[in-house]
């Protein structure tokens, strides 16, 4: 098993030092100024060049209940480096590999900027970004920048994150869990990280907390994921699928009907050209 | 920033704000998936790609040597002309041209988009040579060519990948995370066939129409347009049937009117009719011609629209179909 990420969303504080670290590392732009009106989070999403995301979940108790029922969840999201990953197996170009940390990589001079791999991320974590936005020496992003028009004129790749694979050829942590103060961002061997997150588990259960680990021991078609989270609400709480499904699961029944439609209206048709009616 | 439009969600909106404390369903309604960057250009691709792989059909189950010659003729050039206009509008959706070629330097059966390209270049290949074939024995180009692109290798080529080319782009469209697509993996393949076929009847039959084509072989090609125009329907019921609440942002709202009125009735029910009328013109051919197409074109736009308000809304993607 190779390098990944276990994010444990109950020691998130939500400082969004992840966020800055990765921008600062990656060289990626700003994501605008916006302001959202959704609690403390403006980001709201991962993207193509957003490649951490913290999520601020406010459940605040009806005034008749205890405050202590009251609570603010906080997840710092990322790239799930899947072990079937939907986006590697729809890309035509052969741009996204599985590294040797086993972690998917896009390598931007390879890919062609086609956008399959982002319909075919069950996560919604690839996006395609505009050249300005990869290039040496950008600068803020702009409205308008990433739009599909944009993108068509001056041609865009995928992207999202690299567990930074460039750190990690030189034996660093990525930049997230480097800069993460409260080791809500463990970085390190998937099957060390799985069984740390086991005993964290049974520890915040025997406490009394519902916690649970999303992307561990599943039965998904995407597989186990390389960077797996510890939750203690459901999944769609968070913005992720409760159970994610491999794309390509979907090719055989879809060729087969294809198929069948085909060879029924090619029959069809031979019957029909090759008779004799007036 | 993106959020939910109530009018395309399966489940409506959820609004936190009237729902308990930790009931809120969704992270304030934010999409979970991200929306296809795709637009007119990958639609004319679905399109053209539909017909083109159609008239590759209709030219490998033609009887070259009867009364239908004509239509092997059409065929081959309809074939060719929406064989190289593919490329030209899957470029221009690249933005840079050179990079089309990166989708040429493997081959993956996994990703429908490579096995599409490659089908797409066996099949520019086949319509080349039937064309040159075709061009030699009308005299317009050396009789050689004729030798060199046999027909008994250009048909069986253009028939096996173009019933590849009609429906893998629907296999494309269902193998991937968009709820309203991913529900359609048996549906959408098996409409793309039908579509591209009746699509590829109404072009032929135009052609042959408009350029003196024999009779009889116009009313075959249009009694098979309505055999292909009538499965699609049935198909596209059935997949609105089948799709369910996840079918909405296709289905319903001002884009299932669309749907309806456009495909549905000018583009299926319309040219039907026209297709069974017992008086036959060449005007009324190609009118019904012009809405089969006009239809097909609007059912792939209407497909990738649809695909986008699906990305948008949460609670259909947190579920996703198996």
């Amino acid at each position: 098993m190779g390098n990944g990420f276990f994010t444990d969303t109950t020691l998130c504080i939500g400082c969004k030092a992840c966020e800055v670290a990765c921008k600062q590392w990656n060289q990626l732009p700003a994501d605008g100024y916006e302001f959202s009106g959704d609690s403390y989070d403006n980001t709201m999403a991962l993207g193509g060049t957003t490649w951490r995301h913290v999520a601020f979940i406010e459940q605040n108790a009806p005034p008749e209940a205890p405050p202590t029922e009251s609570r603010w969840l906080m997840m710092s999201d990322v790239c799930k480096h899947c072990t079937h990953a939907g986006c590697m197996e729809a890309c035509p170009t052969g741009a996204i590999i599985r590294n040797e940390f086993d972690d998917v990589f896009i390598q931007p001079d390879v890919c062609n900027g086609c956008g399959y791999c982002v319909v075919s991320c069950p996560f919604g974590v690839v996006d395609l970004i505009h050249p300005a936005d990869y290039s040496v020496g950008r600068g803020f992003v702009s409205d308008g920048r990433s739009s599909d028009d944009a993108l068509q004129k001056d041609g865009g790749i995928a992207g999202k994150c690299t567990l930074c694979y460039d750190r990690q050829k030189v034996g660093f942590t990525p930049a997230c869990a480097k800069a993460c103060p409260t080791e809500s961002i463990q970085f390190g061997n998937v099957d060390e990280l799985k069984a740390r997150a086991e005993k964290r588990v049974e520890k915040l259960q025997s406490a009394g907390v519902s916690a649970y680990l999303y992307g561990v021991d599943s039965d998904w078609s995407t597989g186990d994921l390389n960077a797996f989270f510890l939750l203690t609400d459901a999944p769609e709480k968070y913005n992720l699928p409760e159970r994610p499904v491999l794309p390509s699961t979907h090719q055989a029944a879809g060729y087969m009907s294809g198929a069948l439609a085909a060879a029924a209206l090619a029959l069809a048709g031979f019957a029909i050209l090759r008779s004799n009616f007036a | 920033m993106r959020r939910l439009d109530p009018d395309n969600a399966a489940f409506g909106a959820s609004d936190g704000a009237m729902l308990p404390p930790h009931a809120s369903a969704t992270y304030y309604d934010r999409p979970l998936l991200k929306k296809p960057h795709w637009g007119w250009n990958v639609v004319t691709y679905l399109f053209a790609g539909g017909i083109a792989g159609g008239s590759g059909i209709l030219a490998a189950i033609t009887d070259e040597t009867g009364e239908d010659a004509p239509l092997v003729r059409s065929a081959v050039y309809i074939a060719l002309g929406l064989a190289a206009l593919s490329p030209a509008v899957l470029i221009s959706h690249l933005g840079r041209p050179e990079r089309f070629l990166h989708m040429l330097r493997i081959v993956k059966f996994k990703s429908p988009m490579s096995m599409g390209v490659w089908a797409l270049v066996i099949f520019s290949g086949a319509a080349t040579g039937g064309v040159a074939d075709q061009a030699a024995r009308d005299s317009y180009l050396p009789r050689w060519l004729s030798d060199i692109f046999p027909r008994a290798l250009t048909r069986p080529l253009l028939g096996l990948v173009g019933a590849f080319m009609c429906g893998y782009t629907g296999v494309l469209i269902s193998a991937t995370a968009i709820p309203v697509w991913a529900i359609g993996k048996r549906h959408i393949p098996a409409f793309s066939v039908c579509s591209g076929m009746a699509g590829a009847c109404a072009a032929n039959a135009a052609v042959l129409a408009l350029s003196g084509g024999p009779e009889k072989t116009i009313r075959k090609l249009e009694r098979l347009e309505l055999v292909a125009s009538l499965s699609e329907a049935a198909l596209l019921l059935d997949f609105k049937r089948h799709a369910g609440k996840l079918g909405v942002p296709m289905f319903a709202g001002a884009r299932g009117l669309k749907l309806g009125l456009v495909t549905g009735l000018c583009g299926i029910a319309l040219p039907s009719l026209l297709n069974v009328l017992p008086f036959h013109t060449r005007w009324k051919t190609v009118a019904a011609s012009a809405l089969t197409l006009t239809g097909a074109f609007v059912l792939r736009e209407t497909l990738i629209e649809a695909g986008k308000a699906s990305a948008d809304d949460p609670r259909a993607a947190s579920r996703q179909p198996e």
